[in-house]
């Protein structure tokens, strides 16, 4: 019975020593405004800025184009002169025209760039036209029938939106000819192009409701943005309690102390495991926000159950043990912040080539050992999370087996934690 | 046991091809103030690690004497030790006091007995108007009180202070020696390695001699000069180290790409020696009143019209002459 008591005792202390390390280095990690800002402000406002900001500026881009006066060079042959049709088209699409007549051989296809198109680049700059329209008549049955090329430069904003717009007015021009060459024969339009068509609204035939679907878009790039996200931001922190401490040398000072050395690395790992999960809970809450209160026009918000968000969170959690083990290991290792930071930093591509990849994994008849894979197996658990697939054996899959990656890596931290050299640093 | 506190058998300590320290027997007793006096590398820094646990011996052990007499390896009780590395290792974005509370609590300190002590120690180094200041911008002695009383407020039997004077001005590295000398009379035991000669004789009851890893003399400095017939400690320093000390590189514990890469610029081994034979005669010759670079080596000038026989261009005094006041480790 006394032992036992001294039993819980030593374990209470232990857990005491564990949580003044963690809350030290939370404070520590607070007062530096920066990282705060890295990491808290950054993730909330993330999301927010992609959904408003983004689609704002370039819709003032196209708006901006959209307001400039362009002219489009009309070349034609043989003393041929363009179709009114097509010329009110032009109009039509806030472009003004210039016609000029050339001798282009039948055989030159009209797409060759020739000495007569040379000084596009020159004429779009001075604003006299931006790009230029080649037509050619030529024989069919239709009513009309034209070849025509659109030489542009596609490095000049202006110069590739003077070829949209010209393009637009061709095609407008192209459903004139098309029904007039109908009604020649007799034909409706509908009876021509859409002899087999839907019947009613494909939008309502879709079983799975707009929140399903919306989840299931939503699953496509969460897992990669919150894995990702997770790595990341566990970097600077780990880096910071640890190559930071032996550094600035205060890293002595501590391994001085009676303190386990794998009860500092359980404390510093708990510091930077919530700062991590709490950087990646905000980033979903501004994902959320985005979605309900700025992008509710075009986005609806995910439906997903309670028991999806558990999952999800239970994995985000177990890849976050996984991850800052790792990240806090190979950072102890370095003797100086930049060390450890050139060898973090392409770390990344480790976390990024598996993230991305599973996001085109077809989960419908997946093999089991794709939910046992390190990396893979926590971002398709988060994948069937969210969108409600809650199939036992591969919650157990990703579960065990990350528990398993975790309990590795925790154990590979541990041993490096216990390196005698960790009293060495660069100053 | 004839009242040793912490005892060392046959202490060594190997880093690769380096023989940092080699059989050092030595015993500290209660109330002492011992003082390790050695030269650059001579493997005071290690010693003192070895002493707070910080390092594993490769053979040999340190044991601690408990109150019932008997012994246990220095790594198990920590609580025992306070320890101020050279580095002082302060947490800038904390106050002193916050340095200090958050070691005590790793000491399993309550932070009522804590705030109580510090204010006592504080008070005897005249900080304690700094207690609440952030250590960011401290100067070197602010810093190194601040260390001092982080080392003291558990209440150690054994202080160890690694070069606790380094960088001080004159009236803070008296403070300080003031503090050591109050702690020994007041039946503490102090180990503290320092460079001073004069300082050690002041301040200490005990002076160790170390060179070059091993244990050269171990007394008052009465004792030390008596042994070797001289009058001054300095002299008996100079006669108990006089063999040249080592020049041994640190071990070289980069790995194969980082050694291979840093010697695609150099062009030259870590572990190969500079030598001071490869300067040209002709730069050794031209110029005696500048430094001169060569191959991205640094040759200091000297006097010499034959490089060949720079060696015995040095005065045999100064060879031997260890480093006294001079860098840190």
């Amino acid at each position: 019975m006394k032992g036992g008591g001294k039993k819980i005792w030593f374990h209470s202390t232990r857990f005491s020593i564990i949580s003044t390390i963690a809350s030290k280095e939370l404070i520590d990690f607070v007062r530096d405004w920066r990282t705060l800002l890295a990491v808290i402000l950054v993730p909330l406002l993330l999301f927010p800025l992609i959904f408003i900001a983004l689609p704002l500026f370039l819709q003032g881009e196209a708006d901006e184009l959209q307001q400039a006066e362009l002219t489009v060079q009309i070349q034609t042959q043989n003393g041929q002169q363009p179709p009114e049709a097509l010329l009110n088209e032009i109009t039509d699409s806030d472009m003004s025209f210039v016609i000029i007549n050339l001798e282009i051989p039948d055989a030159v296809n009209l797409s060759t760039p020739s000495a007569a198109t040379d000084n596009l680049r020159d004429a779009a700059e001075s604003g006299e036209y931006h790009c230029i329209l080649r037509l050619r008549e030529t024989n069919s049955n239709a009513s009309e029938s034209w070849d025509y090329a659109i030489i542009s430069d596609s490095t000049q904003e202006l110069s590739k939106e003077a070829k949209q717009r010209t393009l637009h007015a061709v095609l407008a021009w192209e459903q004139i000819v098309i029904n007039n060459t109908l009604e020649e024969s007799n034909l409706t339009r509908q009876e021509a192009l859409d002899p087999i068509h839907w019947d009613g609204d494909q939008t309502i035939s879709d079983i799975a409701s707009a929140g399903e679907r919306a989840a299931f878009g939503f699953s496509m790039i969460v897992p990669l943005v919150v894995a990702l996200w997770t790595a990341t931001s566990a970097i600077q922190p780990s880096i910071d309690m640890t190559a930071g401490e032996r550094e600035r040398g205060t890293l002595e000072a501590l391994l001085t102390t009676p303190v386990l050395r794998v009860d500092l690395l359980f404390g510093k790992w708990m510091a930077v495991a919530i700062i991590a999960m709490i950087s990646v809970l905000l980033q979903i809450t501004g994902l959320l926000l985005a979605i309900e209160f700025l992008a509710s026009g075009f986005l609806t918000m995910p439906e997903v159950s309670i028991v999806g968000w558990l999952l999800f969170i239970a994995s985000v959690l177990l890849f976050a043990i996984f991850t800052v083990a790792i990240e806090l290991a190979v950072a102890i290792r370095a003797k100086s912040v930049k060390e450890a930071g050139s060898t973090l930093a392409p770390m990344i591509l480790l976390f990024l080539g598996p993230t991305l990849f599973s996001q085109f994994v077809n989960l419908e008849g997946i093999e089991l050992w794709w939910f046992i894979m390190p990396i893979f197996n926590v971002c398709l658990g988060m994948r069937e999370a969210l969108i409600g697939v809650h199939d036992p054996v591969h919650i157990a899959a990703w579960a065990l087996s990350s528990l398993l990656y975790a309990l590795a890596a925790v154990i590979w931290a541990s041993r490096q934690f216990n390196r005698e050299d960790l009293v060495e640093s660069i100053s | 046991m004839n009242g040793d506190l912490l005892v060392t058998h046959q202490l060594c300590k190997r880093f690769g091809e380096i023989q940092a320290l080699s059989d050092v027997n030595i015993s500290f007793k209660k109330g002492e103030v011992v003082g390790l006096v050695g030269g650059n590398g001579a493997g005071k820094t290690t010693l003192l690690r070895l002493l707070s646990g910080l390092y594993s011996p490769t053979s040999g052990r340190v044991e601690l004497f408990l109150d019932d007499g008997t012994t246990a390896p220095v790594e198990n009780i920590r609580q025992k030790l306070g320890v101020v590395p050279e580095s002082t290792g302060l947490y800038h974005r904390f106050s002193a006091w916050e340095n200090i509370r958050y070691h005590s609590r790793l000491h399993g300190i309550d932070d009522g007995r804590a705030w109580i002590r510090t204010e006592r120690f504080a008070k005897a180094l005249d900080f304690k108007s700094n207690l609440h200041r952030p250590t960011r911008g401290f100067s070197k002695g602010m810093r190194q009180k601040t260390a001092i009383i982080r080392a003291l407020v558990h209440g150690p039997e054994v202080l160890l202070l690694d070069e606790p004077t380094a960088g001080l001005d004159v009236t803070s590295a008296r403070m300080v020696r003031s503090l050591v000398r109050q702690l020994g009379d007041e039946a503490g035991t102090v180990i503290y390695s320092t460079h001073h000669l004069a300082e050690a004789e002041r301040v200490c009851d005990r002076i160790v001699i170390i060179h070059n890893g091993t244990l050269r003399a171990s007394g008052s400095p009465q004792e030390l000069m008596s042994d070797t017939t001289t009058d001054s400690l300095e002299d008996a320093y100079v006669a108990l180290t006089f063999d040249v000390a080592r020049t041994d590189p640190p071990p070289d514990d980069r790995g194969i790409i980082s050694r291979w890469w840093s010697n695609v610029f150099t062009g030259n081994s870590r572990l190969k020696q500079p030598s001071i034979k490869s300067a040209k005669d002709s730069d050794l010759n031209k110029d005696d009143s500048t430094l001169k670079v060569e191959s991205g080596r640094l040759y200091s000038n000297i006097h010499s019209q034959n490089s060949k026989n720079i060696q015995s261009t040095t005065p045999p005094s100064l060879q031997n002459t260890p480093s006294i006041g001079g860098e840190e480790e």
